[in-house]
């Protein structure tokens, strides 16, 4: 009789309790020595010291199972990974601003960049309901990201619907009111002289953080530090917190190789 | 004790409060630990480096036999006392002039002995005659407690651990007795109430194990074999915490440990701290009960031996998050007693050193590594090992895998997705934490940087760091 096989009737033995089934004899060696040290006439008794050794011995002994047959690695990728700051970022994105998100994952497809494999597994589990992201996120896995959905089922998408191929490779438009619409398209001087004082005027409250953010989130790259530096200097909360956000895409940028 | 007359070790031996704590003081006999060492006709004193900033002062009257430390040890006398009076025994201490602190402290006791016509070397004056071995209250500080009170206090607490660990055992009977089918097993007030005896008889660690057991209880389909298993090693614990005072001391604490024995932090600190460079090799964060508990696994770079640090944070409460994976830190660690695994941060380096390649060992040897630490303490719930495998299935089930053989891993889809993409299948170095229900990577060792993948806590649950 093996340890394994002396456990297994131990095991039963317990389900039943020694009050209506006797405990099992230890199999001769160090483990029935050990057993038969601890004189007790209870059979609960006998049987627990059986049980302490036993565990004890198993899980000390424990070893590896027969080597198992390697996996069939995915086909190659010989596109550059993101640089570790960048994933840095975007984990900061999803905490803080996740109006980002799409632009980051769009600029690392046309940067012709690949995820690392744990931001990878992250959007993967994060977009399993939204085919659009989903569709772009198999496009920067690339084939490392059909390899893992092959291995690991819970990352596969949960809607088998198809996204539009134009959906896919282009930035969807946010809603910015009229009276804003021009700043998305205008040099950084006139962008921050025309938002920056509407603060200070009370021109800008909660109602407008949204159409704000947007506005942030879709402006011409090369105003958004002169833009961040003029909300800055209105000390106002709302202000302050977008010229986080204009920082922060501006460094996002810059990562993955788009601003300088 | 006639005054310039040098103790032999023997007679330092003879004022130690255990054969042990002779032990403890030997660390500390070599002259680099001190500073300011002087020895003159009536006292020894220097200033010991430990793991605090500023080093111990340590005086001793070896005329009249008496001892005073800044340290925070309640022996008596400390270790560094000891360590002083060794190396003094040992002709390692200079004849000197004694300090203004050293003879104001030789003077007080003169004077509150009422000796009279003493050396009065002291600002204030002094007298003589009269001796003691009870450290000197002086105005400025509070008297330590008294040492009859402490051992009555503790030899209550073993006697109410003893009494814990006996109904421990007893209800471990029942349970056989009745069968882990009993229907009273899947009720959790059945477990919690064992927990909360072992909560008043001072056992906080068996506590804690019985509630983490409840949890097993038809969590699976193998959930008998489980928790008979966890209830074996309940009961080994019970009994080696019965016979505490006959086991070998390293295995006394261990089983103190594991039983919930408290070691004040300042005690730890007090210990002879074991400096390496240490790599930090992963994070593990687990629930227990109401607190969030995480793990930190240091791996000595000289010594390849592992230390573990916990920090605890009840909701809203931030858990230390100054340990990066992957980083190589030098630093004092200061083990638990009996040589655990469980230590504390004494002085550390405030930069870290650059990273070196952690050597992954195949599973073979890492599964004798950790067979070897069950063997010796069998109620270990983890232990780290830092391997060189590939992830792969073997009968349906995800695994670990080498030219040496296979280790099942533990669940945990996020970790092991991770592992399969940063390997592509691959042999790759990590770390990963043995637990009886199979091994859990933590960290993927990659050659330009380390990946976290360790059990994290829930973010709505502890606070910000």
């Amino acid at each position: 009789m093996t340890l394994d096989d002396y456990w297994r009737e131990l095991v039963t033995a317990s389900l039943l309790g020694t009050d209506r089934r006797d405990p099992p004899i230890p199999p001769p060696g160090p483990l029935a020595d050990v057993v038969a040290d601890a004189v007790r006439a209870d059979p609960a008794a006998r049987m627990l010291a059986a049980v302490g050794a036993t565990s004890a011995a198993r899980r000390a002994g424990f070893s590896p199972g027969p080597p198992a047959t390697v996996l069939q690695p995915p086909a190659a990728d010989g596109r550059p990974w993101c640089r570790p700051a960048a994933v840095a970022t975007w984990r900061r994105i999803v905490a803080e601003w996740p109006v980002l998100e799409d632009e980051w994952v769009l600029t690392v497809l046309e940067r012709g960049l690949r995820v690392p494999p744990d931001a990878l597994v992250e959007l993967l589990a994060r977009h399993r309901n939204d085919a659009i992201r989903r569709a772009r996120v198999a496009l920067a896995g690339g084939p490392m990201a059909a390899w893992l959905v092959d291995h690991v089922p819970e990352l596969a998408a949960a809607t088998g619907r198809a996204a539009p191929a134009d959906a896919v490779t282009s930035l969807p438009d946010l809603p910015v009111p009229p009276e804003l619409a021009e700043l998305l398209t205008a040099d950084a001087h006139t962008f921050a002289r025309r938002l920056a004082p509407g603060f200070g005027a009370g021109a800008y409250g909660a109602p407008h953080r949204a159409v704000l953010v947007n506005l942030l989130a879709r402006c011409r790259p090369a105003v958004l530090l002169d833009a961040a530096d003029a909300l800055d200097a209105t000390h106002v909360g709302l202000a302050l917190a977008l010229a986080d956000l204009a920082r922060l895409r501006h460094r996002m940028l810059v990562e993955l190789g788009v601003a300088g | 004790m006639a005054a310039n007359e040098r103790w032999s070790v023997e007679q330092v031996a003879a004022v130690a409060p255990s054969p042990r704590a002779v032990a403890a003081a030997e660390p500390l006999t070599t002259p680099a630990r001190w500073a300011a060492l002087g020895a003159d006709e009536r006292a020894l004193w220097g200033r010991c480096r430990g793991s605090g900033a500023e080093p111990y002062d340590t005086m001793v009257d070896h005329a009249e036999v008496a001892w005073r430390c800044s340290c925070p040890s309640r022996k008596l006398p400390c270790k560094h006392a000891l360590a002083l009076l060794l190396l003094w025994a040992r002709g390692g201490v200079p004849d000197g002039a004694a300090p203004e602190s050293v003879a104001a402290w030789v003077a007080g006791r003169d004077r509150r002995a009422g000796r009279a016509g003493g050396r009065d070397r002291s600002p204030a004056g002094g007298g003589q005659g009269g001796a003691g071995t009870e450290p000197d209250p002086t105005p400025d500080e509070a008297p330590l407690p008294d040492r009859d009170d402490l051992d009555r206090s503790r030899d209550d607490r073993v006697a109410r651990m003893m009494e814990g660990l006996t109904e421990l055992d007893r209800w471990l009977e029942d349970r056989l007795r009745t069968g882990l089918a009993d229907p009273a097993l899947a009720r959790y007030a059945t477990w919690d109430q064992l927990a909360a005896r072992l909560v008043d008889a001072r056992a906080g660690a068996l506590a804690n194990r019985v509630r983490r057991l409840a949890g097993l209880v038809g969590g699976g389909p193998d959930w008998h074999a489980e928790v008979l298993a966890e209830l074996g090693v309940l009961h080994l614990i019970a009994q080696a915490g019965r016979r505490l005072p006959a086991l070998p001391g390293p295995l006394a604490d261990a089983v103190a440990a594991a039983s919930g024995w408290q070691v004040r932090q300042a005690d730890v600190l007090a210990g002879v701290p074991d400096t390496d460079d240490w790599f930090v090799a992963g994070r593990s964060d687990t629930r227990e009960d109401r607190i969030e508990v995480r793990r930190i696994w240091l791996r000595g770079a000289a010594t390849g031996r592992w230390g573990m640090l916990l920090s605890f944070a009840a909701y809203r409460q931030s858990l230390d998050e100054s340990w990066t994976v992957g980083t190589v830190v030098r630093a004092d660690l200061h083990r638990y007693p009996g040589g655990a695994l469980r230590a504390l941060v004494g002085e550390r380096e405030p930069d870290p050193l650059p990273l070196r390649d952690p050597p992954g060992m195949t599973l073979a040897d890492a599964s004798d590594a950790i067979g070897a630490a069950i063997a010796a303490e069998p109620w270990l719930e983890r232990y780290p090992a830092i391997v060189t495998a590939a992830p792969a299935v073997a009968d349906g089930r995800w695994v670990l895998t080498d030219h040496t053989g296979t280790l099942p891993l533990a669940d945990g889809t996020q970790a092991r997705a991770t592992v399969l993409g940063a390997s592509g299948g691959r042999p790759v170095t990590l770390t990963i934490e043995w637990s009886p229900w199979g091994v859990r990577p933590l960290a993927l060792h990659l050659p330009d940087r380390a990946l976290d993948v360790g059990p994290r806590a829930d973010p709505s649950f502890v606070g910000a760091a």
